[in-house]
Formats: structure tokens, C-alpha cells, sequence
């Protein structure tokens, strides 16, 4: 797989392998599965506010649907770039650089979350943790390249 | 539609005999503080681009707050009014920046 800038100001990831189509399937699959409400996180310190209440009711709804509406956008980019043997492109513009950078903090959150990556060393992680902590690492890596060449 | 909170409630009796009160929240000349708590996955140079988006910081001060949630914990990023505060507040969550606000001591 590579990852590199666009003329347009944009990103582009080539997609090569079967393997790559998974890590990118991946994305929503480590965001969603922890079963973390990211929402309810970003907020945790505002629960002995006064205003707490209603900022579950009205706030929080909210928050919970540009979160979900991030991973859906990343969801459908990958299944329009290919059918998942042969290889293929997705573009991420400028535009969407929000959503792809969030829905990619979302999968490394749940992923720490679930893992603990800050507190463990690769040579005590299990298989399915060392597989865990590649694939956050990737994730990580096309931030820095969006932060680095769109973002700013 | 605008739908961050009130502090209000509405009673007044109606024709139909609803009772509704408004009781309005008067303690608005107390300034209010944002702030950003520290997190284990945001990346340094993302909460400085963030700070510097939402509130139009220049980044020499936007990249001093972030050291200062890094090194402390937390960081008081704003501070005015409540209503400003409550859209500030959303805005950095929206973010996935982990945020609170208080009134000012």
C-alpha cells in the first residue's frame, strides 16, 4: 500500500493486495467494534456539570451522528475504489480530509481503548494484539500524512 | 436549528390547562472557562491545528496551550460568556478533543 499527497491537495492511497483491502476494511471495523461511545468520552469531563443533562439530550445525539456519518463516508469511499481482489485507488480530497482524519481517530481510540498499546511492549502483546497495534500504527501514519500535506 | 442547552423551563397555565413556568437563568455575568483535558491518541500537532481553527489562534499560542494539556493535563483554552462557551465546548468535542467548561473561581 502507499500513501502519498495529490497535486489537487488531496491524498491518495494506492491499494496493491488483498491484504491492503482488509486493513482498510479494518478502519471502521476497529472504530465500531470496541463498542466505545466516543461521544460520551470527549464529554466525560463535563459529567459533574450542572448542564450535564442536557447535554446528553441535546448535544450528545448529535456528536454520536457526525461520528457515525465519518465512518459511513470512509465505508462507502472503500467500496466504490474496488472490489476487494484486484487492486485499486482511493482518493481522499481536501474536502473530506475531516472525516477520513476523524473516522481514523476513532479506530486508534478504540483500539487503545481495547489494547492498552501505551502500557505494553510489542514482545508481551499476543498475535491478535500485535496485529492490533500495526494496524494503529498505520492508521497513525496516514494522519500524520494528512495533518502534514492537507490539513494545514 | 440551534440546539445547544438552555438553562430554561417554561410553565404557564394554558386554555387547555397546562401549567407552564419560566424560570430564566440570571448568572450570566459570570464568565465561563473551556477546557481541553489531555488523551492518550490526539496527535500534538492536530490539537494545535484545532485551537488554532476554532478560535483563530495564531499558532505560537495555540501550540502553547497544547503543551500546556500535555503537561498538565489540562488547559484553559477560552473564557467569556456561558453561551459562547457551550458552542466553543461542542465545537472541540465535534473535534474529538476531550472537553469540559467551569465557571471562573
Amino acid at each position: 500500500m502507499k500513501v502519498a499527497p495529490t497535486l489537487k491537495g488531496g491524498l491518495r492511497i494506492d491499494i496493491e493486495t488483498p491484504l491492503d483491502w482488509m486493513v482498510l476494511r479494518c478502519i471502521s471495523y476497529d472504530a465500531r467494534g470496541g463498542g466505545i461511545d466516543l461521544a460520551d468520552r470527549v464529554s466525560a469531563p463535563m459529567a459533574g456539570d450542572e448542564a450535564a443533562g442536557d447535554w446528553q439530550e441535546y448535544v450528545l445525539p448529535e456528536l454520536r451522528e457526525s461520528f457515525t456519518a465519518q465512518l459511513d463516508a470512509i465505508e462507502a469511499a472503500i467500496a466504490h475504489a474496488g472490489d476487494g481482489e484486484e487492486p485499486g485507488e482511493v482518493f481522499i480530497t481536501r474536502e473530506d480530509s475531516d472525516l477520513w482524519y476523524g473516522g481514523l481517530n476513532q479506530a486508534r481510540l478504540a483500539l487503545e481503548e481495547r489494547y492498552g498499546f501505551s502500557s505494553a511492549t510489542l514482545e508481551e502483546m499476543t498475535p491478535g494484539e500485535r496485529s492490533a497495534w500495526f494496524r494503529s500504527q498505520f492508521y497513525l501514519h496516514v494522519q500524520s500524512v494528512l495533518l502534514d500535506h492537507v490539513l494545514k | 436549528m440551534d440546539r445547544r442547552p438552555r438553562r430554561r423551563t417554561c410553565r404557564s397555565l394554558t386554555m387547555s390547562g397546562t401549567l407552564t413556568q419560566t424560570i430564566e437563568d440570571v448568572s450570566l455575568d459570570v464568565p465561563w472557562n473551556v477546557v481541553v483535558h489531555d488523551d492518550p491518541v490526539n496527535l500534538m500537532t492536530y490539537v494545535t491545528l484545532v485551537l488554532m481553527k476554532i478560535f483563530g489562534y495564531p499558532e505560537s499560542r495555540a501550540a502553547a496551550m497544547m503543551m500546556e494539556v500535555h503537561k498538565r493535563g489540562r488547559a484553559i483554552v477560552w473564557t467569556g460568556e456561558r453561551e459562547k462557551a457551550e458552542f466553543y465546548t461542542q465545537q472541540l468535542q465535534a473535534h474529538q478533543l476531550k472537553t469540559s467548561m467551569e465557571k471562573t473561581e
